[in-house]
């Protein structure tokens, strides 16, 4: 057991420079390496000490910055937390970035943010501090108000072993009072404060940086194809590691030169192992600049994903359409990570406890594949063709998901069962669909995560369900066909015994919850 | 002193003293510190949980351009068997067999060998050209194993202590200990009611979020300075000198801001391999732990066994209270099972008790203190089976508590007397608090614990200077790890009447500030607060005889009057008031500088008591539990900065929630620990959290001038029991080992 395993010295690319915002300046990187991130270019290299390295995977957010990108008119600047130690330098290239630096620095001048902290006594080591400062910073650009359901969630992604997070809280009910040139000492109600839409407005962090942020911004957005690339570089893995397209049509030739082409969509799971495991990859491809791919286009019969779509982005959509979906999405990863994942990266990851499979497999999903100029559709349920493997053949990659819309008399129920709210890998992850007139006419598709090798529907207990009346008799019998349908593994984060019983006992729940929603069913 | 509750600055709520340095990233803590030349430094650990070190060559890693230093044990000096003292205990010889294995490693993890190169990733290439050849041995890795018969030794040399006469076979039981008084059987014989339980907890880790880092140089002449994050610089000097056969003053040890510790920042791991590497390298060599290290080799808290007894009459009076209790102490003796067993029975009043204890050696790395170490685990069994005697009883559980909560002038279970303690006052608070008695729905479940830890005293040193307008720097020396400059400050202001925004204080290294224990055991504020305020006072009695010099009197017609120097009453005299300001500015033509000092060995550290109420719902699907109110209660004495002591409150609270419900070491049959990372070891998140309620309860400590009692530690200790307790009531089911996680609560309800 050593510190940080990895493979080979890591080695300096001379191609692709990363050019992105700081602090009213613009930064040109022209050497780094293949696995270096945002957090230890900050760290080692602008000297930048105040974003701390807690955890190095994501998981504490003692890392947390604020990243800006335009936005599609170009006129503003779309803010989004990240954590700076998954944060693979070269993604930050068209980006601006703020740390805790960016923000005040004396205490005449603090940030809002900042002096609330401070007045209620929000940091006892003060470690973890940054990282909640910058998470706020974030919720204080883009709303005028808070309640404490919106802080947990976005607080999700932050650990803190000191304060039992109830000064901190204290602190994000009241920043918004702190706006106004005149602090008050004694801060003592949650009231909106108009003085707040003033900070909100602004992309800087003070009334000054608007504008020139936003230019600079503008100057950093450049455009690189892999055509400008010659025939021999393209296929030289010594020269090219690390390509962000801007077009799908780039991706796709891409994709058919280097069959070695690992695709980044968020890279909360690749960063991890570029960043933790020293993975090397041969050429990394970033999809995070193919507007293409960031869009959703919802027509009458499917919502369309692009492959490049955020959780962040796609969430809302969503719960739009199934808002009984709120708790479960409430839990979906902490909003750093929501930030920059996307839903094809879970899918592509083909992990058996990926969050987002189980719902999409019971929403019957399909995902359209794309090599070079031809595509093909195929069900999400015949993607998966055994552990970590899928059905993507060389020279090919995921384009979107298509999502089918609501159908009439739909109810719908994803469950994700883990020790703790917020950023915890699940143990059983569950999603329930049930299409359902009266107790004779239904049917039901059930999925689940972490009870195979693969997500999977659990065919014969849907096929019993729907060939019986629905009553507690069948739901019982269906708990036990299901036990028998699945084998499911011990492993650290639960027994097989557990899985096995909780996957029951989730759809008694849901089933129950259905049939009888007035009278909520004991245990079963 | 006084005993007034008319305190000017004392009990108000300003803004720490670095309040804004670590809201605005400038504090720099361990890893944040750099030098020019600077090597980075790793180590290389066993991939073996129990293995003999037959044969380790450094050469080739050596040969690798631009790798400096690498060293393995043979490189360290022995080092002579010595105890630590401290709140960790163990013993100087295996803190160095820790630090760097010997002959033996003793757990997956422990350090076996180490590399300084010009870049972290270069230290890394070169760990993988280290040769090592090992003889691997079955590991122990629980209680039920290492206490087995003819189970592998971790040790040969281990004979249990405490035995008498001593044992002819070694063990890995180090220590066996007993505390009892009266007749314990006559005890029982007495009860009209006894419960028995088995309770058990896992190894968990204090979980501080920043990971262990030093700097470390060496000059020609042999003297060393080190930054580290550390919670005792002192401390850290001692253990170098002993670890590596250095004389205390050619060490100077500087304490960097400190991303928490809870008890595990009071040992060291790195800090010698550092300056041991800078010496042969002739550069300054920093050490980083990633999390991994963090959570495989750093000191986590023992995982225990309880069987407790106790027996009452049928009014509730407790007549015997027994517990057989083992605690795991990692690679090497020295577990926190002493202060365990000396906690347990330390609420109540008993007449018969017994306690039986044992350290016992097992294949995890050497646990370290975590906060108020020994009693949660400890008071988790006690308060369980307490709640268990009210069932038993139908009797209210605070009422229960209530019959036989010790006051002033009881014997303590572990001896003393006590002195004014508030067990009772928190009891009825929590009693008479809206959350013990706010409905609950079917699936919710209300608990209660008492916690309890003694708190320490032990040598503090504090400097006082008078700068010549008056405002005051405060010199000390222990690392402020949740706000100690605030209340360092706000009691120097207290005493000497000035406001507080005119005092700044310094946390000194170990050549700047006077010997100064551990940040620790819940000293700080009591303890070297002690020191500051008798240093503020030693400026006061200076202050008063400049005044008098300058007014030509005697200085016993000199009085202290809200930050002045005024005459007597009934002196003769119309003189203005001489503020501090005035004093110091004249200080040259009076006999030059005001500097005030003090050091000294506390005593009478008030015992902090506390209560805990904890509400559950546990979901009957799943067996997941949602903590829905949580209320902590606690004696803290007088508060001097309440916001700071609420927060112990709060941050005790959460960490003992998840401890209860989540947190613990997963190991596979190797002894590979499985969760090495904050995303399967689960601390809470502030979703997994209600708000946790505080109520300050102050019975002043007469020992101390504010009557301050330690606050830090004795949050932790109720919440394990707190929550279990709510569990058991939501369930209807006793289940004696934590964490209360999903699938065994789920698998307990199936039965």
């Amino acid at each position: 057991m050593n510190p940080k395993k990895k493979q080979a010295l890591p080695k300096t690319i001379q191609h692709q420079p990363v050019r992105f915002v700081l602090d009213g300046e613009l930064i040109d990187v022209n050497d780094y390496t293949t696995n270096q991130t945002l957090l230890e270019y900050l760290r080692d290299t602008l000297q930048r000490k105040g974003t701390k390295e807690g955890c190095a995977e994501g998981d504490c957010g003692a890392c947390t910055v604020v990243l800006g990108q335009l936005s599609e008119d170009k006129e503003s600047i779309q803010l989004s937390t990240s954590n700076a130690c998954l944060q693979y330098l070269p993604t930050l290239d068209g980006k601006q970035v703020f740390t805790v630096e960016s923000l005040g620095s004396e205490l005449a001048d603090l940030h809002p943010v900042q002096r609330s902290l401070v007045e209620h006594h929000g940091s006892q080591c003060g470690f973890c501090t940054p990282g909640f400062v910058m998470s706020l910073f974030w919720l204080y650009k883009n709303k005028t108000q808070t309640c404490y359901q919106e802080l947990l969630e976005v607080l999700s992604g932050n650990i803190c072993r000191c304060t039992g997070y109830r000064s901190i809280l204290d602190a994000g009910l009241h920043m918004y009072k702190y706006a106004s040139s005149v602090i008050p000492t004694v801060p003592n109600t949650e009231d909106k404060n108009p003085e707040a839409e003033k900070w909100m407005s602004l992309a800087g962090p003070s009334p000054t940086q608007n504008n020139a942020n936003l230019a600079l911004l503008k100057r950093c957005v450049r455009k690189t194809t892999f055509a400008q690339y010659a025939q021999e570089e393209r296929q030289d893995p010594s020269k090219l590691h690390y390509l962000a397209p801007q077009s799908t049509e780039d991706l796709a030739s891409i994709v058919l030169d280097r069959p070695d082409a690992t695709l980044l969509a968020g890279g909360t799971d690749i960063g991890v192992s570029i960043t933790k495991a020293f993975t090397e990859f041969p050429l990394l491809v970033y999809t995070g600049n193919i507007k293409a791919l960031k869009k959703i286009n919802i027509t009458a019969n499917q919502t369309e994903v692009g492959s490049a779509v955020t959780l962040s982005q796609i969430i809302p959509t969503l719960l739009s359409e199934y808002p009984e979906l709120e708790d479960f999405f409430k839990r979906f990863a902490s909003l750093p990570i929501r930030n920059i994942a996307t839903l094809a990266g879970n899918i592509c990851n083909a992990s058996p406890v990926g969050d987002s499979i189980p719902l999409l497999l019971c929403l019957d999903s399909h995902l359209k594949l794309r090599t070079g100029n031809s595509h093909r559709v195929l069900p999400l349920s015949e993607f998966y063709l055994g552990y970590q493997k899928t059905a993507l053949q060389t020279g090919e990659f995921l384009e979107s998901i298509q999502i089918p819309r609501r159908g009439q008399s739909a109810h719908l129920a994803s469950f994700k069962v883990s020790k703790r709210h917020d950023q915890d890998i699940s143990a059983v992850c569950a999603a329930f669909y049930l299409k359902h007139n009266d107790r004779s006419e239904h049917s039901i598709k059930i999925a689940y995560g972490g009870m195979a090798a693969i997500p999977k529907r659990a065919t014969a207990t849907e096929d019993f369900i729907n060939n019986n009346h629905l009553n507690t008799e069948t739901i019982l019998q269906a708990m036990n066909i299901l036990k028998q349908e699945f084998t499911p593994l011990s492993d650290f984060r639960a027994s097989a015994e557990y899985r096995s019983k909780v996957a029951g006992n989730l759809l008694y729940r849901f089933l129950n919850e259905v049939i009888y929603p007035d009278t909520p069913p004991a245990t079963a | 002193m006084s005993d007034t509750h008319d305190y000017k600055q004392i009990g108000t709520r300003p803004i720490r003293p670095d309040g804004v340095d670590k809201i605005t990233g400038r504090a720099n803590y361990g890893a944040d510190y750099s030098l020019p030349g600077m090597l980075h430094g790793v180590v290389l650990r066993s991939p073996y949980a129990h293995a003999n070190i037959k044969r380790i060559d450094l050469g080739k890693a050596l040969a690798l351009e631009g790798v400096y230093a690498a060293v393995s044990g043979a490189d360290f000096p022995d080092v002579a068997a010595g105890g630590m003292g401290g709140e960790g205990g163990g013993d100087f010889k295996d803190l160095a067999s820790n630090i760097m294995a010997r002959d033996k490693a003793l757990y997956h993890g422990h350090a076996v060998a180490a590399v300084a190169a010009t870049s972290r990733e270069l230290a890394i290439e070169a760990l993988d050209l280290i040769e090592v050849d090992y003889e691997v041995l079955t590991p122990v890795m629980n209680l039920d194993a290492a206490m087995a018969e003819n189970a592998p030794l971790l040790n040969d040399k281990i004979y249990t202590m405490g035995v008498n006469p001593k044992p002819e076979q070694p063990s890995n039981v180090a220590a066996r200990m007993e505390f009892k008084r009266g007749d314990i059987d006559a005890g029982f014989a007495d009860a009209e009611v006894i419960v028995e339980g088995e309770f058990r907890t896992p190894t968990v880790h204090q979980g501080y979020i920043e990971p262990h880092a030093c700097l470390a140089t060496m000059n020609q002449g042999g003297q060393a300075t080190l930054w580290c994050s550390t919670q005792g610089h002192f401390e850290v000097r001692t253990a170098v000198s002993k670890t590596l056969d250095m004389d205390v003053c050619d060490i100077k040890v500087i304490a960097t801001e400190i991303g928490g510790g809870f008890g595990g920042k009071t040992v060291i791991y790195q800090e010698p391999v550092a300056i041991l590497m800078s010496k042969i390298s002739g550069r300054p060599v920093k050490m980083v732990m990633d999390r991994e290290e963090v959570f495989r080799a750093s000191g986590p808290a023992s995982a225990t066994l309880s069987k407790i007894k106790l027996g009452a009459k049928k009014d509730g009076t407790l007549t015997a209270m027994s517990c057989w209790m083992a605690y795991e102490a990692g690679a090497f003796p020295g577990s926190s099972m002493a202060p365990g067993a000396m906690c347990i029975f330390a609420p109540y009043k008993t007449d018969n008790f017994l306690i039986e204890g044992f350290d016992v050696v097992v294949n995890k790395p050497k646990v370290a203190a975590y906060r108020a170490p020994g009693a949660p685990q400890s008071m988790y069994a006690c308060e369980s089976l307490m709640d268990e005697l009210a069932y038993k009883l139908e009797m209210d559980p605070i009422d229960l508590r209530l019959k036989n909560a010790v006051e002033k002038g009881d014997q303590a279970a572990y001896g003393p007397k006590f002195n004014e303690v508030g067990l009772r006052e928190c009891l009825i608070a929590a009693k008479e608090h809206p959350n013990y008695s706010r409905e609950l729905t079917e699936t919710q479940g209300r608990g209660i614990s008492v916690g309890f830890w003694f708190n320490a005293g032990m040598q503090s040193s504090a400097e006082v200077h008078i700068n010549e307008n008056g405002t005051v720097m405060v010199i000390e020396g222990n690392p402020d790890i949740g706000g100690s400059r605030a209340s360092m400050a706000l009691m120097a202001a207290e005493t000497l009447g000035v406001p507080y925004e005119k005092v700044r204080v310094l946390v000194g290294d170990t050549e700047t500030a006077g010997f100064t224990n551990v940040t620790g055991g819940s000293r700080t504020t009591f303890a070297t607060g002690m020191a500051v305020i008798q240093a503020s006072q030693d400026i006061i009695s200076q202050a008063k005889q400049r005044a008098a010099k300058t007014w030509e009197i005697d200085e016993d017609q000199v009085d202290w009057q809200d930050g002045h120097a005024v005459p007597m009453p009934g002196v003769n005299a119309d003189w203005e008031p001489l503020s501090l300001a005035k004093i110091a500015a004249k200080s040259g033509r009076t006999g030059g500088p005001l500097l005030g000092r003090a050091s000294l060995n506390a005593r009478g550290a008030g015992p902090g008591f506390s209560v805990n109420i904890a509400e559950v719902d546990v979901d009957p699907e799943t067996g997941k539990t949602e903590v829905v109110g949580f209320t902590a209660i606690q004696d803290a004495g007088k508060a001097i900065h309440p916001a700071y002591v609420e927060g112990q409150l709060q941050g005790g609270a959460v960490q003992g929630i998840g401890w209860a419900l989540n947190e613990e070491y997963v190991y596979d049959d190797k002894g590979v620990m499985q969760n090495p990372g904050f995303l399967d070891y689960r601390i809470p998140v502030a979703s997994d959290l209600p708000k946790i309620d505080t109520v300050i309860i102050e019975v002043p400590n007469k020992a101390h001038p504010y009557g301050v009692r330690g606050v830090g530690e004795t949050p932790i200790v109720a919440p394990l029991a707190a929550v279990a307790n709510a569990v058991r009531s939501a369930i209807g089911i006793r289940v004696g080992e934590l964490p209360l996680s999903p699938p065994r609560l789920l698998a307990a309800m199936d039965e």
